[in-house]
């Protein structure tokens, strides 16, 4: 997977495990990288679960650099980020030069708030991707306004196949693959086609022909299944 | 015809997915205030997400982190939302001062802060003692939608000069993507002029609501939702009925 796999040479000397807890040595600032709490006491849901740990560490602790205006650790992030924001981004919007400005936008907005990222409330990708999702579910809906009802005509399996399916093909990926397969039909829809489609649950309920209700609680329902299944996301 | 409203609660999901219209997404944030179990909830089920995100990876264009580096390098940096954990309303330290909300200096500065929040409360207050008139629903529910904002766990009290006379008053909460404002002594304008307050972003200018006029030397409150992270607060004068995009120069601009 490509973005998992950023410039070893450039952030390996931040991110060694001597440098926990010890002031940050960038000019002048008198900010502190933060302890990192290891996730030693999380039971792996399967063998081969949290993969993703290693890379989350140290995007957590450049953020914490980037926060005191690191340029050198924004770079870093960026080469681990840009991949799956762009490729979030483009998910919801399909046109590549509009996803461009608004991947962009995301990134910038990434080194803007860095200070804001608090890793007792989630992992830094959470925090990242939650910012370039919402950034491409605003620009969507900001336009669909304007072109209703152009709804109907991107087909609604067009998310799951086009993103899950063509995922590059590494043990994350087909994990997520293996979990959404298990989920019901309407748990993976509705789930994906707010994730990927950027539309409401109200608009899935359209789509999908079912009282909104049903949806959210399929929403809920599904992510809580891709939670456990995934292994992520659990406190204490 | 109203859509049914659903129990907040079984919005979670929704929610993480972006995908709730902004009606159903204020509810569910002020539920959220009130609900650990929920915020706990969604916690976990982000980083769900995160997965999400990152099985849709996809080769960036040549020249993306480049280009935003280009522009980091000329943006300012938010500072941090306020270091201490957040508590409960009646031992909570209210910062103040500059966008800057410098924990150390909280102490000296709580009494001009309590003065700008009493200036909002008396301002509330106010609203709700106007007794039986027939705005009075309109209002209640527009205080509720205050009071969510005034007594988030993070609420963050900001002040600032009007360049052309006055001090507003800000008492912002991310949590809540939402802030309220009220101003003492602005100066009067024409029928044919109003304040205006914008939140403006990397993401460029929306308006943010016009103020009501004074009441006894006092503005607002008034309620500006959708804050998005690295939004400032303007102000402009603008015609009386509202300009989409600021016409005028801003006259006060405050980091939130």
């Amino acid at each position: 997977m490509r973005y998992s796999a950023p410039p070893r040479a450039r952030i390996g000397a931040a991110t060694t495990g001597q440098d926990h807890g010890t002031p940050a040595k960038t000019s002048g600032c008198r900010c502190r990288i933060k302890s990192v709490r290891l996730e030693g006491g999380r039971v792996p849901a399967e063998p081969g679960a949290g993969t993703c740990d290693a890379h989350e560490t140290e995007l957590a602790v450049l953020l914490g650099r980037v926060a005191c205006g690191d340029r050198d650790a924004f770079e870093a992030v960026c080469h681990q980020i840009a991949a799956p924001v762009f490729g979030t981004v483009r998910a919801v919007l399909r046109d590549v030069p509009q996803s461009e400005e608004v991947a962009q936008e995301v990134l910038v907005e990434v080194w803007q708030s860095a200070s804001r990222f608090d890793r007792d409330r989630g992992s830094a990708m959470a925090w990242v991707g939650t910012i370039a999702h919402r950034r491409a579910v605003d620009r969507v809906r900001s336009e669909r306004r304007s072109a209703q009802r152009e709804l109907r005509a991107a087909s609604h399996t067009v998310a799951y196949d086009d993103v899950v399916e063509r995922a590059e093909a590494n043990l994350d990926a087909e994990r997520l693959r293996r979990c959404l397969g298990s989920l019901t039909d309407l748990q993976r829809e509705a789930v994906t086609l707010a994730y990927y489609g950027g539309y409401t649950y109200r608009q899935v309920a359209a789509l999908l022909g079912v009282a909104a209700g049903t949806v959210n609680t399929r929403m809920r329902d599904g992510l809580i299944r891709l939670r456990d299944c995934l292994g992520v996301g659990h406190e204490g | 015809m109203r859509a049914s409203r659903p129990e907040p609660h079984t919005l979670a999901g929704a929610f993480v997915l972006d995908a709730l219209g902004a009606a159903d997404r204020a509810r569910f944030e002020r539920h959220l205030t009130r609900c650990e179990q929920c915020a706990k909830e969604i916690r976990g089920l982000a980083e769900v997400t995160a997965r999400l995100a990152g099985a849709a990876a996809a080769e960036p264009p040549p020249g993306l982190t480049r280009r935003a580096l280009a522009v980091a390098a000329r943006t300012r940096q938010l500072p941090p939302l306020t270091p201490d954990r957040p508590r409960p309303w009646a031992t909570r330290h209210v910062s103040v001062g500059g966008p800057a909300g410098r924990a150390m200096a909280w102490r000296p500065r709580l009494a001009p802060a309590l003065a700008g929040l009493m200036v909002i409360l008396a301002v509330v207050l106010g609203l709700a003692a106007r007794g039986a008139q027939h705005q009075l629903r309109q209002d209640q529910l527009h205080s509720h939608a205050i009071a969510a904002v005034l007594t988030a766990r993070d609420a963050q009290m900001i002040s600032a000069r009007v360049s052309t006379g006055g001090t507003a008053t800000i008492v912002m909460s991310g949590r809540e993507h939402a802030l309220v404002f009220a101003a003492r002594g602005l100066s009067a304008l024409p029928p044919s002029r109003r304040y205006e307050l914008w939140l403006m972003g990397p993401g460029g200018d929306k308006p943010a609501g016009m103020l009501p006029g004074p009441r006894n030397g006092m503005t607002g409150p008034v309620l500006a939702s959708g804050l998005r992270p690295g939004d400032r607060l303007g102000l402009t004068i603008e015609p009386a009925g509202g300009s989409a995009h600021p016409t005028a120069p801003v006259i006060a601009l405050v980091a939130l």
